[in-house]
């Protein structure tokens, strides 16, 4: 039997943190109240005194708090991003996960104990680029981008001195994470400043006879037929008509499920597995995290993973691979 | 012009919408008025994640109900009440769904974003609004029922008895209505499923042909 590999699930709220603990997360990862983190929505994340609480339960029962600290810091204005490096020090978090270099260097020499991960906003997906971060700030882990293909993460694993932590399930982005500015482009507002892709305040949904169309500040996004699943208003999952032909140009709503290629991962050399969905609610976060507990300790026990229908939970109800077994060129 | 959003359900709710269809929704005021007491007494910074919206109203719209309900989400004074149609109110957004399936919403047992995805849950106008109440009722444990029965006192015991019973004979209605529909619909399935089988049949020929080599033009001359 081999160690099971970290299973890192999401929160964005206290009783998500509860629902992914007790459903067997081992680490939890969530953000402020506030611009510091890419899932900066309405209602969502943590107070100072939320999070010393969630880290307390956690703690109790024997799970890790990771703090996404991983948008840019506002030119000039780079308080709040200290701040937030600080209060995850203070309370006691496990790590945090950074994505500017000028916050990691700050991280680094302000509270050099605690560990420091590169967020997947970064970008690195190549070893140059992670031994670089390893050797100037001391990181420890690197989410990796959902670019490379199980062949590339084994090769890759093999070359850098870090931790690796790849995404399993959930919203797929299939843009240079951290330089994205479509969000930017139609709302000005942005995902790695604002922490909010296609944020909710731009957002219009309209019936139109059955159909439901999806609107993006002035940008039409799709329109879905009667009964037709839906996905999330973003530009890159957009269904737009150019030659004469309506199609999606980037991307379909789906989400990536890779639950089966476990036990090729565990191989591939990777030491953790993250679970995307801070916006979602706890029942996806219960039932997620449950059905990867189960699948992460089949395959450390070198079982067969048990399937679990999480096709309900998935955008457009449809689930993909993704670039880890990638088919086209 | 069609009702907006998902088609109700044949459930109890639809049945009991019917029958209550002709009483006016004011007499729903006082259980709606304790039903928020307890949620706000129970959770009480459930509505501060709303102080950065202004003005937050929504309109929530059971499919399956004669009545919407019009949520006044003011961190301050929060209040609930319902009325016979949206028409008049001027709501920054709707949302709208089967009564049960809202209810689950409400308790976290269902996810939300795989409600939309599927259509079974509608939403329009300020999604903002939308956002800061799924993660605002996400955010805390609300069990409507138990939240409601702890400003009972020593009436909660006996009322928590009689809530299984009227659970238990409403799950029975239920499987009973499911059996029912499944017994209407199910030639027009029966139909639906060979159509479906006819399509797919015809959607591989389409295939097949369009993987086939196409075939050169037949040349005049012979070969050269």
């Amino acid at each position: 039997m081999s160690a099971p590999l970290e299973l890192v699930c999401p929160a964005g709220t206290p009783a998500a943190l509860r629902a992914a603990v007790n459903a067997g997360a081992d680490s939890v990862y969530l953000g402020f109240r506030d611009e510091t983190n890419a899932r900066n929505f309405p209602g969502l994340n943590f107070s100072r005194s939320e999070l010393a609480e969630g880290i307390r339960f956690a703690h109790d029962h024997g799970a890790r708090v990771l703090v996404a600290i991983n948008t840019f810091p506002e030119a000039g204005n780079s308080g709040p991003w200290h701040r937030a490096v600080d209060s995850a020090a203070d309370l006691g978090a496990d790590a945090v996960i950074l994505a500017d270099i000028g916050l990691m260097d700050y991280a680094q020499r302000v509270h050099p104990q605690l560990r420091r991960h590169l967020s997947v906003q970064a970008a690195a997906s190549n070893p140059e680029a992670i031994r670089f971060y390893h050797q100037a700030f001391g990181i420890k882990r690197v989410v990796l981008p959902r670019v490379l293909t199980v062949a590339e993460i084994t090769a890759l694993n093999a070359q850098v001195p870090v931790e690796t932590e790849i995404f399993v399930f959930g919203g797929l982005c299939v843009m240079a994470e951290g330089r994205c500015q479509l969000s930017s482009y139609a709302t000005g507002v942005s995902p790695n400043k604002d922490g909010a892709c296609s944020p909710a305040s731009h957002v219009r949904y309209v019936d139109h006879g059955g159909k439901m169309i999806s609107k993006l500040g002035d940008y039409t996004i799709n329109t879905f037929a009667e009964g037709e699943p839906a996905g999330y208003p973003t530009l890159c999952k957009g269904r737009f008509s150019t030659c004469g032909r309506v199609s999606y140009l980037f991307e379909e709503p789906t989400s990536l499920n890779v639950l089966h290629l476990l036990p090729e991962l565990a191989k591939a050399g990777v030491r953790a597995l993250k679970i995307e969905g801070r916006q979602r609610g706890r029942a996806y976060v219960a039932k997620v995290v449950a059905a990867f507990r189960l699948a992460v300790d089949a395959a450390a026990r070198g079982e067969p993973v048990p399937e679990t229908a999480l096709g309900a939970l998935a955008e457009g109800g449809r689930q993909t691979t993704g670039v880890y077994e990638k088919v086209w060129r | 012009m069609p009702p907006l959003g998902p088609p109700p359900p044949l459930s109890p709710v639809l049945l009991a919408g019917f029958l209550v269809r002709p009483l006016p929704p004011i007499l729903l005021q006082p259980v709606l008025d304790l039903a928020m007491m307890a949620i706000r007494r129970r959770h009480p910074g459930l509505f501060e994640r709303f102080s950065d919206i202004q003005n937050p109203l929504l309109v929530i719209d059971p499919v399956d109900l004669p009545l919407v309900f019009r949520l006044d989400a003011d961190p301050l004074s929060p209040r609930l009440s319902a009325v016979r149609d949206a028409g008049d109110l001027s709501a920054s957004a709707t949302i709208r769904g089967p009564l049960l399936t809202l209810m689950e919403l409400l308790e976290g047992r269902i996810d939300g974003d795989g409600l939309f995805f599927s259509r079974e849950l509608s939403i329009e106008g300020d999604t903002e609004v939308v956002v800061a109440l799924r993660n605002a009722i996400d955010s805390v444990e609300i069990d409507i029922i138990g939240d409601v029965l702890s400003l009972l006192g020593p009436l909660a015991g006996p009322s928590r008895n009689a809530v299984g019973v009227a659970q238990g004979l409403f799950d029975r209605a239920a499987r009973d209505l499911q059996s029912l529909r499944a017994a209407v619909i199910a030639p027009a399935l029966s139909q639906g499923e060979f159509q479906a089988a006819r399509l797919r049949d015809l959607e591989d020929k389409v295939d097949a042909a369009a993987r086939r080599p196409a075939r050169r033009p037949a040349q005049k001359g012979g070969r050269r």
